[in-house]
């Protein structure tokens, strides 16, 4: 064993708590889980750098650098309210609400091993909210200082918002000498904790330029000379991303190496995305040192906001991979993809892994014998977090060229076949059934359909599952890299 | 000691106390959102007869102005009870959060939808539209809070009720008793409206004496109309305390016969909590309704009972819900929880946090040009 086995878990094992699983259509639900997330991270990085470009804009306008710059700072207030207090805010609540939709063993060892620190990052939230709602409703009236004050404490909360929430997902990724030690500060200064949170506040701020220079463009009644002075000061906040390079590669090489393999060619969805995170921000950074910086040029709205969606596609195109590299685990060494820990996996495979599911089957009518029904249910509890049968992802189309033995040895072996894959975690008749399950899928779903009930082929998957072991493939090449 | 929740193991009963309290802070937000959201619906659609239709009274006003606020905290405050109830029922939670489905992810976007709808209600662009469009407007806000609330009921009944899990996931009806979910929905949403009252009359009061920031507030803050407004409140207040007794009372009777004897024996330290509550609260608001005016006296009065009723009800909440779940697994989930550590940084942060709020405010009422 890699490690001692956590309390926690411990429990959960031995109770074997199966929860429902939804069905999502074609839609398999990781898709869902990356919309949400997406969509919530953009809005959290974009209040976070909202909240530097304005104390730099109140600060230009206490010093008399910009007589704009207090316009600026009341318009651009109101929509960052609009936007991430609403937007933001909601849209976190519906991130936890997902990630319980999608793996619920996932959030809830999240939330185990690291409640007070996000209880902690509740009480930084509580004070963005209080500080943001006193500039929003008194800005008018309050006197610079105190106005500047309260965005700097409104920026401070909300960088340290990302601070803390940055050390728990990155910890997702590599959990580092937390698996052996257990100590919460190990876990949350993990490898990725550092070249995480610095890069994650560059593409605040680079967002929060951004969508400043939508909205200079926006403010009524302002010449072109004035904008464009606006534009140049707003886009002073892209200069930190010329780190990013330096930080990405520093990022890369905290990864774990399997990880790292995904990104650099070993998977080519994640290879594909990574390059398009890579190349949008290079379009930004490029833009804001030629353009806005070296020739000082204006940038109207419609291309700010070709730019804001070039931003998207890259946070899109980060959390991606951020996300899918961490394959086969959800969170390294301690939870599978497909919700199933690792320590669970031996007993699975000596008691079935539906063998306590109370949960009927509701979405796949006309199965058409017990082998086949017993098959759907461990596609539900193995497969589906990550695939549908026919949908984005699809087992059914993933496997159809491969033939009934290739098939049984391919998922017993399953770690081997596909090193970013879980270990199957099943008795040697429920992983027949499961092929069972796609091959009866793949002949069209036809009423009647003969199995097989050759004691041979469940020997022989016996053999390939001892062969592969328990653990993942990851695992098993840093043990041979020890030994 | 007998007494929930120090009846408890040492862990659980820690977890259940800080869950209850930041429950608590989150349900004052709540029912001012939930109870003024309902109260704004019928003003806007009843509006009266008066001098001053109920949609324009100082009353609406202050709702309309201060509800966005005020959804923003209950939403920001909501989010410490979710992480603890992750902790303490973890399998209970989830799997009513699953059998749920789509009634469960739409809570966000109907929040997210509620909460611009609420910037609308308060904008002065709603004021030009006619009576039915400002009435659905009304009506909508509402609805989508309404919603929210029978999901957090529905939730709550389908996990305290483990032996139906598997029927509701075949058959999709996640509510076994329309009685049991309905009083239990009624209860509090009744229950907000003493709430709701209670901070808007605190706000009522302020404005008057301050008479600076809305300026149609303070228009009509003058004596007549201020003392009708108080009226409305206290009325509004008994009302919902007496509905609320009411579909406690139904519910309690939906309950198991073991349950509701092991609420008298065990929940019994929190029935003075109510009752002295209960009267506080009606003792200040018949005040209020017989007398020309409110004393700062009656509003503490009525605060506190108010504060103990959220707090006794919280517990005895959570004493049916704990009753309800495998204790030997609860108990040595929370008591691992206990042992990972970072309870002193979030001590220490909060209040740090809690300083600079208070500064925040403090800075807002004496750093004003104005002054």
């Amino acid at each position: 064993m890699i490690r001692n086995v956590h309390a926690s878990r411990l429990i959960e094992m031995h109770m074997s708590h199966i929860y429902p699983v939804n069905d999502y259509g074609p839609l398999m639900p990781g898709l869902v889980m990356a919309a949400v997330a997406i969509f919530h991270v953009f809005l959290a990085q974009f209040a976070v750098g909202g909240g530097f470009l304005l104390c730099y804009f109140q600060w230009l306008s206490m010093t008399g650098r910009n007589q704009y710059a207090k316009l600026f700072v009341h318009g651009y207030f109101k929509v960052l309210v609009m936007i991430s207090f609403v937007m933001g805010a909601l849209t976190g609540v519906g991130i936890w609400f997902t990630s319980i939709q999608i793996s619920a063993p996932t959030i809830g060892e999240m939330v185990f091993n690291f409640h007070w620190i996000w209880a902690t990052e509740w009480s930084f939230f509580c004070l963005e909210i209080v500080a943001g709602y006193c500039f929003y409703r008194y800005h008018d009236r309050l006197t610079d200082k105190a106005a500047l004050t309260l965005l700097v404490l409104y920026t401070f909360a909300a960088w340290a918002s990302l601070f803390w929430i940055n050390g728990i997902l990155a910890w997702q990724l590599t959990p580092g000498s937390w698996v052996e030690s257990r100590s919460i500060a190990d876990g949350f200064f993990n490898p990725s904790f550092w070249p995480s949170l610095f890069f994650r506040t560059i593409v605040c701020l680079t967002l929060a330029s951004l969508a400043g220079c939508v909205l200079v463009n926006m403010i009524p009644n302002l010449d072109r000379p004035a904008q464009q002075s606006l534009v140049n000061r707003a886009a002073h906040l892209m200069a930190p991303m010329v780190a990013m390079p330096i930080l990405g590669v520093w990022f890369l090489m905290a990864m774990p190496p399997d990880s790292r393999g995904w990104v650099l060619g070993g998977s080519p969805a994640m290879m594909l995305f990574f390059m398009i995170s890579v190349g949008a921000s290079v379009a930004i950074g490029g833009y804001a040192v030629i353009g806005l910086w070296m020739q000082r040029l204006y940038i109207n709205g419609a291309t700010a906001t070709l730019l804001l969606l070039l931003a998207f596609g890259a946070t899109a195109g980060g959390e991606f991979v951020r996300e899918g590299s961490r394959k086969p685990y959800s969170i390294r060494h301690v939870v599978y993809s497909s919700g199933i820990l690792p320590e669970e996996v031996a007993e699975l495979r000596r008691i079935g892994c539906v063998s306590n599911d109370p949960f009927p089957l509701m979405h796949e009518p006309g199965l058409p014998n017990e082998t086949v029904t017993l098959g759907a249910k461990v596609f539900r509890r193995q497969c589906a977090v990550c695939h549908t049968m026919e949908g984005s992802n699809a087992v059914a189309h993933l496997t159809e060229s491969w033939d009934a033995d290739q098939m049984r040895m391919n998922i017993a072996k399953l770690q081997q076949t596909k090193p970013f894959m879980p270990p199957f975690a099943g008795t040697p008749a429920e992983l027949e059934a499961l092929v069972s399950y796609i091959l009866w899928v793949q002949d069209d779903r036809p009423s009647e359909y003969a199995v097989s009930e050759d004691q041979a082929v469940l020997q022989q998957i016996a053999k390939w599952m001892d062969e592969a072991g328990t653990q993942a493939a990851t695992v098993t090449s840093m043990e041979r890299e020890k030994r | 000691m007998n007494i929930f929740p120090f009846n408890l193991e040492p862990s659980l009963c820690f977890y259940v106390v800080v869950y209850v309290l930041t429950l608590v802070l989150h349900a004052i937000f709540m029912t001012y959102v939930l109870a003024g959201s309902i109260y704004l619906a019928w003003a806007s659609m009843f509006p009266g007869k008066t001098a001053i239709v109920r949609a324009r009274s100082p009353l609406a006003e202050v709702l309309r102005d201060w509800m966005p606020f005020a959804l923003s905290a209950a939403i920001t405050a909501g989010v410490a009870p979710l992480l603890f109830v992750q902790i303490i029922y973890r399998q209970e939670f989830y799997t009513s959060n699953l059998l749920l489905g789509w009634r469960w992810m739409m809570v966000v976007p109907v929040l997210i939808v509620g909460f611009y709808l609420l910037y609308v209600v308060k904008s002065k662009l709603i004021s030009q539209w006619s009576l039915a469009a400002r009435g659905a407007v009304t009506v909508g806000v509402a609805g989508c809070f309404l919603f929210v609330a029978f999901c957090w009921t529905a939730n709550h009944l389908l996990g305290i009720d483990a032996a139906r899990w598997p029927d509701v996931y075949a058959t999709g009806a996640v509510v076994s008793s329309v009685v049991s979910l309905a009083s239990r929905l009624m209860m509090w949403v009744s229950g907000a409206f003493p709430v709701m009252c209670m901070l808007a009359l605190w706000q009522l009061v302020y404005y008057r004496r301050r008479a600076t920031d809305v300026a149609s507030v303070d228009r009509q803050h003058s004596g007549p109309q201020f003392v009708s407004e108080i009226r409305v409140l206290a009325r509004m207040g008994l009302g919902g305390l007496a509905l609320s007794l009411m579909f406690a009372t139904g519910y309690a009777f939906t309950l198991d016969a073991q349950i509701r004897g092991e609420f008298i024996s065990d929940g019994i330290v929190w029935a003075p909590f109510l009752v002295v509550g209960g009267v506080f609260q009606a003792t200040g608001w018949f005040r209020l309704l017989k007398s020309e005016g409110d004393s700062f006296a009656i509003r503490v009065l009525i605060s506190v009972g108010c504060l103990s009723m959220l707090v006794a009800v919280g517990f005895l909440r959570e004493m049916l819900r704990i009753s309800k779940v495998d204790l030997t697994v609860v108990n040595a989930s929370v008591k691992a929880a206990a042992g990972v550590g970072g309870f002193e940084l979030f001590v220490g942060f909060t209040i740090l946090n809690i300083g600079l709020m208070a500064y925040c405010i403090r800075l807002v009422n004496r750093r004003t040009t104005g002054e």
